[in-house]
């Protein structure tokens, strides 16, 4: 037995091998209770058709009570999807792994979230501070404070 | 066919599941130990327990952009109600807290503007007037009219140095850059050791004859028969002597003292930071913060009879808020099943812990943050330490002159005012009426005067009103004053989050049907 957040995430992982992820959502690893990774594809008509994205989920001692920090993973061929609200390092800026975290979330939740907030996406673009975010953007994402538009 | 009016409640439930940390209990199977408490605190179907959902509000208050969500239910909006020892003398301090916390993001408003403003032109000029303005308050106007005056064109170029440095050095103190407690230290280093330059006014009238001549008979002999005599020249100490060796000496025996009386209170050693910058994190969470703490979580494990959970929360919003430490002591009947999983959760604690008081709440790495109002109220309060100061020693001296205390007027050398009559000598080995006396006798005049200037003081410190003894004793019980009412609040913060509670509603505004009721709840006819 472990802390909090490793029984917890033993816990999700049991339900994401027993009923599977939804559609379009694959577990790529998830070795350690520390990074998961998933494949991420928009299914239907979208932006993002017949693309596939990795989404990189990091976990600390706290998860749930603190959010994972979530993003796109970059190199090796992968790359961040174009979208608004995605920078070209793999930062997502989505009020959910900020301010609106809460521990009734998950990490299924997190991934259909973020699969939707492409699916609704209507024009492939980086942000507007695309570069300079990315020049000095932190490791972490989560030491990053987004400002939020609610233009969804 | 029973029916009730009666809503389903928590202990009605089948299959508990906390949202938090989304482990079950189902109704009737062996209790944890030691049994964790339920609630079910807003208007859906969540319920969680309670020290998950605490955890969670303590944790999402202590972060700006999430305190607004902290006490909202997720899923259906409905806020919280916490029930805790909430005092009205606390909720006046959180209060008064929020009011300097604002008053301290305005002022870095208004004072970067004023800054930006003067940049180009004189922020020189600003800080040589607030460093004037503050020795003045400081050693009291009589004694700053004799060492400096009125007119900056009398000023002696030392002033012009030490001046303007004051502001900053005040600041750097207080923001814990250097490790000195009493903050009016830069101006006792600074200022004595530019030596009581004396102002042209002052030259000018030891320079008659018939003044000159009293020096010479002044020095050695008597004092001026203006001056009050009861109290000996010897005390109080000068101030440089006093900066340099009372004042570390005093701080030392205090800080000590006010350790132990933290302890005493809070159960806890105080957080050993004080410098802003300096980023101490141990992630085994045996550092200063909190160590005590887990040693008795340990104890307490191994006689396997209670155990401490370890939380705390800021006060105020900025990162660099008042931290607060509660143990939360929770009886147990057995062993904990595991020891090392007990370890576990006591070193989330201590880390959770600590990320919050770092204002870090989520982050794994380190990171920089410092809330501007946060830094504004310090030096704010830096800024204002010389006036503070002033009024605690006139206070002082009222205090005196009202109960005609001998010992505090002793204590504290309160002097008649110089005044007009008496002008202090200028130290000044090269006065030119020195050339009347004989060698010899200049050499005893200039031996006497260095001895008295390092070890009693100059004159001009020595026969004065020592104003800046007594601002120097009044700050000090200011600043006594003050970490007391800190501590206080401190305690009132604790004793409010170790009595905390969420409010446990019924289940009346969901639909039974969604429930996994226990088969023996009494249920409605279905249609």
């Amino acid at each position: 037995m472990a802390s909090i957040s490793s029984r917890r995430l033993a816990k999700e992982l049991r339900e994401i091998h027993a009923e599977g992820c939804p559609v379009g959502i694959e577990l790529l690893k998830a070795d350690d209770f520390a990074t998961w990774w998933f494949s991420i594809e928009v299914m239907g008509e979208s932006q993002y058709r017949d693309e596939k994205y990795t989404l990189q989920f990091r976990f600390d001692s706290q998860y749930p009570i603190s959010s994972p920090a979530v993003q796109f993973v970059v190199g090796d061929g992968r790359e961040a999807p174009i979208h608004p609200h995605v920078y070209s390092n793999g930062h997502i800026c989505a009020s959910i792994l900020g301010n609106e975290w809460s521990p009734v979330l998950s990490v299924i939740a997190v991934c259909v979230t973020l699969q939707s907030m492409l699916a609704s996406c209507k024009k492939k673009e980086r942000p507007t501070d695309n570069d300079r975010y990315v020049r000095t953007a932190p490791d972490n994402p989560k030491k990053t404070r987004f400002h939020y538009d609610d233009d969804e | 066919m029973a029916t009730t009016s009666k809503a389903p409640t928590i202990d009605d439930l089948r299959v508990k599941l906390c949202y938090i940390c989304r482990e079950e209990e189902l109704h009737g199977a062996p209790l944890e130990n030691p049994p964790r408490r339920w609630t079910h605190p807003c208007k859906c179907t969540l319920v969680a327990h309670e020290q998950c959902l605490l955890k969670w509000i303590q944790s999402a208050q202590a972060s700006q952009g999430r305190a607004p969500n902290a006490l909202k239910c997720p899923q259906c909006g409905v806020n919280y109600e916490l029930e805790s020892n909430n005092p009205p003398v606390l909720r006046l301090m959180e209060v008064g807290n929020k009011m300097i916390q604002k008053a301290g993001s305005l002022f870095i408003v208004f004072g970067a503007a004023t800054v930006a403003g003067v940049i180009g032109t004189s922020v020189y000029v600003v800080m040589t007037g607030y460093g004037a303005w503050a020795v003045q308050k400081f050693i009291g106007k009589e004694m700053f009219d004799l060492l400096l005056g009125d007119d900056p064109s009398n000023w002696p170029w030392s002033a012009y140095l030490n001046l303007p440095i004051l502001p900053l050095s005040l600041i750097f103190n207080r923001l814990g850059m250097t490790s000195t407690v009493y903050p009016i230290y830069p101006i006792l280093l600074t200022l004595p050791s530019s030596s009581p330059s004396l102002n042209r006014r002052v030259n000018e009238y030891w320079r008659l004859p018939e003044n000159a001549r009293r020096i010479i008979d002044g020095i050695v002999s008597t004092r001026p028969a203006v001056v009050d005599s009861s109290s000996p020249s010897s005390w109080p100490p000068s101030p440089f002597l006093f900066g340099l060796f009372g004042v570390p000496l005093i701080q030392w025996l205090y800080r000590r003292m006010y350790k132990q009386v933290y302890f005493k209170v809070m159960g806890s050693m105080p957080p050993e930071r004080t410098n802003l910058m300096r980023r101490n994190r141990n992630r085994n969470g045996n550092g200063g913060n909190g160590g005590g703490g887990q040693q008795g979580n340990r104890e307490a494990n191994a006689n396997g009879v209670r155990r401490n959970n370890v939380r705390r929360m800021n006060i105020g919003d900025g990162p660099f808020g008042i931290r607060v430490q509660a143990n939360i002591r929770e009886e147990v009947i057995d062993m904990p099943p595991n020891d090392a999983e007990v370890e576990n959760q006591v070193q989330d604690a201590v880390a959770a812990a600590e990320r919050l008081a770092e204002g870090v709440p989520d982050d794994e790495d380190e990171v920089i943050s410092i809330s501007a109002s946060t830094i504004g109220r310090k030096i704010a309060g830096a800024l204002v330490t010389p006036a503070i100061a002033s009024w605690a020693g006139n206070l002082l001296l009222r205090f005196t002159q009202r109960t005609r205390s001998v010992w505090l007027r002793e204590f504290l050398a309160i002097k008649k005012p110089i005044g007009a009559i008496w002008m202090p000598p200028p130290v000044d080995l090269g006065n030119r009426d020195m050339h009347t006396l004989g060698t010899f006798r200049q050499i005893v005049v200039g031996v006497q005067m260095i001895a008295k200037g390092l070890w009693g003081s100059t004159r001009t410190w020595a026969e004065s009103d020592p104003v800046w003894w007594r601002n120097t004793v009044g700050l000090g019980l200011f600043i006594a004053a003050k970490d007391c009412v800190h501590l206080f609040h401190l305690w009132l913060s604790k004793r409010e989050l170790e009595s905390r509670k969420v409010k446990s509603l019924d289940f009346s505004a969901v639909d039974i049907r969604e429930l996994d009721l226990l088969p023996s709840f009494p249920r409605l006819a279905g249609p």
